[in-house]
């Protein structure tokens, strides 16, 4: 027994030494530093998310380096700008390129700024790569050397439009073509190029009836008469587009006219995709769906081996700095941040036409990379649609559960029908 | 129809959070002629301090909003002594960009206090509602509204029929005049802006329990108020209640009417219609800019 003891003791030891160092051995194997500028949105409007932004990738960064050999064999390190709005995101992005010396700029995470970002950094002749802002146009301008791993606007439509069309209309009892969707939505390119997606989906392949579409800016102070319209129409489901602080007026505002939906449905890391929907409310933001990167109840073993490998590395350390379960917007940059440095390594410089080629020869199959994405992108610079497997959260208790593609998680959505606002617990 | 009643309320509530930031601003330009650029970040600074006291001392908001005026009032007048006293004098340009720059200090110092996560008040009651006569009223609200309009009546009786209201109006109409007469005006000018900061500092504490609170909050509410202290007429205490209806009504009524997209473009429209046609404002006095009247 004495013997077992010691013989455990020894086994311990040897373990945390041989973990030591391999840690001490993966950052001394990083030879030199290499530096790349990222630009989000760091105070004004957008800073909550755009600081949860830095954070994931600030998370990535020491992961890769600490883990993962870092990128190209050296120790990845940032150059941080702010882009409080889009002419300083642009000449924040000027700056990094021929102040900070960087040849890669990453961020920006919001609509409202990547085109200015990107096109400033263009300008200086620098690769450009978004992980988070959906606006279609970012790779429809003819620059060659700027790349976005996430989908465009377009994706989330479709993606939203088929958890209406293939999920939600049979737990509503209902064919596709017989639902009743109101569109509402925040005016920026995010919300407009969702939301139109969406509508042409529905009406063109399911025939689904749209009650009326709404926009407004989301600092609005009062969505009172848009409910009022809403309950007007009686629509079946409600596809809202939100960026933070509207979300949490409409429902609000929705709770106190009493305006009932039988699904409420989003895209998006912000709004009821962000959350602070949650602290918001607690208990009483049960209900809404937001089409995000996966939450609570995700099958990790469900993806393939290398996607698990980093999956639940990032996961751990998320938790482990924060204290908090990851967010959407952590999933992005992180995301993001792990294709980039794939890339580099294949490309092994950051020469734009050798970067450009090592970019179209990355060819991974969903489920091989962080968030169970895949990567393939086409010759505009957009990863592919199809390979950016999305998956569709809930509002449950306070947290966001994933509950479809099904065969990905453990959580199943409730409240479907929504119900009476107070029965919804 | 069965609208109408609800559309009324919700004029009524939006309009009172609109008037309780403005009497502050108009307050501090009636008497002081100076456009307060950081009014919208001593609102913010208020629903933090809402905030805070709710989440660390379990302070209802509106045991706060008692307890802390002195604080707020303080703030003020500490406010005034570092840094609008020095350029008081100064030329407009000068206290724009004093204002401004206090505005932007303000935001980053919140943004590096308390980062930029919205927080939120849930008070017990925070989603309680009244239904009456087919419109629904957000307690929080309708509470913000009383005090605006209680608020805005005390502002205007204080100024009208109290001798330190007579000052600060004869201080307003000549500075110099006043000066001369006696009156010492460092002392209007600071009890004003800490007066008008109490105001808005009221309106933060206010909203605290309607409204997520982060380090832009006040941007969103106080364009608004901005508009409608010049459409009142500047200095104009009843000018900016009613045109924070006004304001209010074009928001709602627009918003259901044409579409909640339109609703900047057609109260802005208003706003240069009236100017148009009386550039003072709808209750201002040509060229005296003077409050009280």
């Amino acid at each position: 027994m004495r013997h077992a003891k010691w013989l455990v003791a020894v086994i311990g030891v040897v373990t945390l030494g041989l973990g030591v160092g391999a840690f001490v051995q993966a950052q001394q194997g990083l030879s030199g530093e290499y530096k790349i500028g990222v630009l989000e949105p760091l105070t004004g409007n957008l800073a909550a998310e755009g600081k949860r932004h830095l954070e994931g990738m600030e998370i990535m960064r020491d992961l890769i380096n600490e883990r993962f050999g870092g990128v190209m064999g050296k120790k990845l390190t940032f150059v941080v700008g702010d882009a409080v709005d889009p002419t300083v995101a642009a000449s924040e992005a000027t700056r990094l390129a021929t102040q900070g010396g960087v040849k890669i700029i990453t961020g920006t995470f919001s609509s409202t700024l990547c085109g200015a970002a990107s096109e400033a950094a263009a300008r200086q002749g620098v690769i450009y790569w978004e992980t988070s802002c959906v606006d279609p146009r970012l790779t429809k301008r003819g620059l060659k050397n700027i790349y976005r791993t996430e989908i465009d606007g377009t994706g989330f439509g479709w993606y939203n439009i088929e958890f209406i069309a293939k999920h939600l209309s049979h737990r509503l009892g209902k064919k596709p073509n017989e639902l009743r969707i109101a569109y509402l939505s925040e005016d920026s390119s995010y919300g407009q190029s969702v939301t139109e997606t969406a509508r042409q989906r529905a009406k063109q392949e399911f025939g689904m009836q749209e009650t009326g579409v709404e926009y407004y800016t989301f600092t609005t102070n009062d969505l009172t008469p848009v409910i009022l319209k809403l309950k007007g129409q009686n629509p079946d489901i409600l596809h809202h587009i939100a960026r933070n602080q509207d979300a949490i007026l409409f429902w609000r505002q929705a709770r106190e006219q009493n305006f009932e939906v039988k699904a409420v449905v989003h895209a998006g890391a912000t709004g009821y995709g962000s959350p602070d929907f949650g602290k918001a409310f607690g208990n009483d933001a049960n209900g809404p769906f937001a089409l995000i990167e996966p939450g609570v109840g995700f099958l990790i073993e469900k993806l393939r081996p290398e996607g698990q490998r980093i999956e639940r590395a990032y996961r751990e350390a998320v938790k482990a700095k924060t204290g908090n379960e990851i967010a959407g917007g952590h999933q992005l940059a992180g995301g993001g941040l792990w294709v980039l440095k794939l890339v580099l390594d294949a490309a092994k410089t950051d020469d734009p036409d050798k970067f450009r080629a090592a970019v179209m020869a990355l060819d991974m199959p969903t489920g091989s990379g962080l968030n169970g994405w895949g990567v393939k992108f086409d010759e505009n610079g957009q990863n592919s649609n199809p390979r950016v497997q999305h998956y569709m959260l809930q509002w449950q208790n306070g947290q966001l559960v994933t509950v479809w593609p099904e065969e990905f998680t453990t959580g199943r959505g409730k409240w479907i029908p929504l119900g009476p606002w107070d029965q919804r617990k | 129809m069965h609208v109408i009643p609800q559309l009324v309320v919700s004029t009524l509530l939006l309009g009172g959070i609109y008037a309780l930031i403005a009497v502050g601003l108009t307050l501090i330009f009636g008497v002081m002629r100076v456009v307060n650029f950081a009014h919208g970040e001593f609102l913010m600074l208020a629903m933090y301090l809402a905030f805070w006291c709710f989440a660390l001392l379990r302070l209802d908001p509106y045991v706060t909003l008692v307890l802390s005026l002195p604080l707020i009032f303080g703030a003020g007048w500490l406010s005034y002594r570092l840094v609008m006293r020095p350029v008081i004098h100064a030329s407009h340009n000068v206290q724009v960009f004093t204002t401004v720059g206090l505005s932007i200090a303000l935001q980053n110092l919140a943004l590096v206090l308390w980062t930029a996560d919205a927080h939120f008040i849930r008070t017990p009651y925070y989603a309680v509602v009244v239904r009456l006569g087919g419109a629904a009223f957000n307690l929080a609200q309708t509470v913000a509204f009383v005090i605006a309009v209680l608020a805005t009546a005390a502002l205007f009786a204080f100024l009208r029929w109290s001798y330190t209201g007579k000052i600060m109006r004869a201080t307003a109409q000549d500075r110099q005049a006043a000066a001369l007469m006696g009156i010492d005006t460092g002392r209007v000018y600071s009890l004003t802006w800490a007066v008008g900061v109490t105001c808005v500092g009221v309106a933060g504490v206010l909203l605290a329990p309607v409204y997520p609170v982060y380090p832009t909050a006040g941007l969103q509410f106080v364009l608004i108020a901005y508009v409608a202290v010049v459409l009142g007429g500047l200095g104009d205490m009843a000018g900016a209640l009613i045109a924070s209806l006004i304001v209010a009504t074009v928001e709602v009524v627009g918003s259901y009417l044409i579409g909640t997209a339109w609703k900047e473009v057609l109260y802005l429209l208003l706003f240069i219609a009236i100017l148009v046609v009386r550039p003072a404002g709808l209750f201002g006095q040509r060229g005296a800019e003077a409050i009280g009247t």
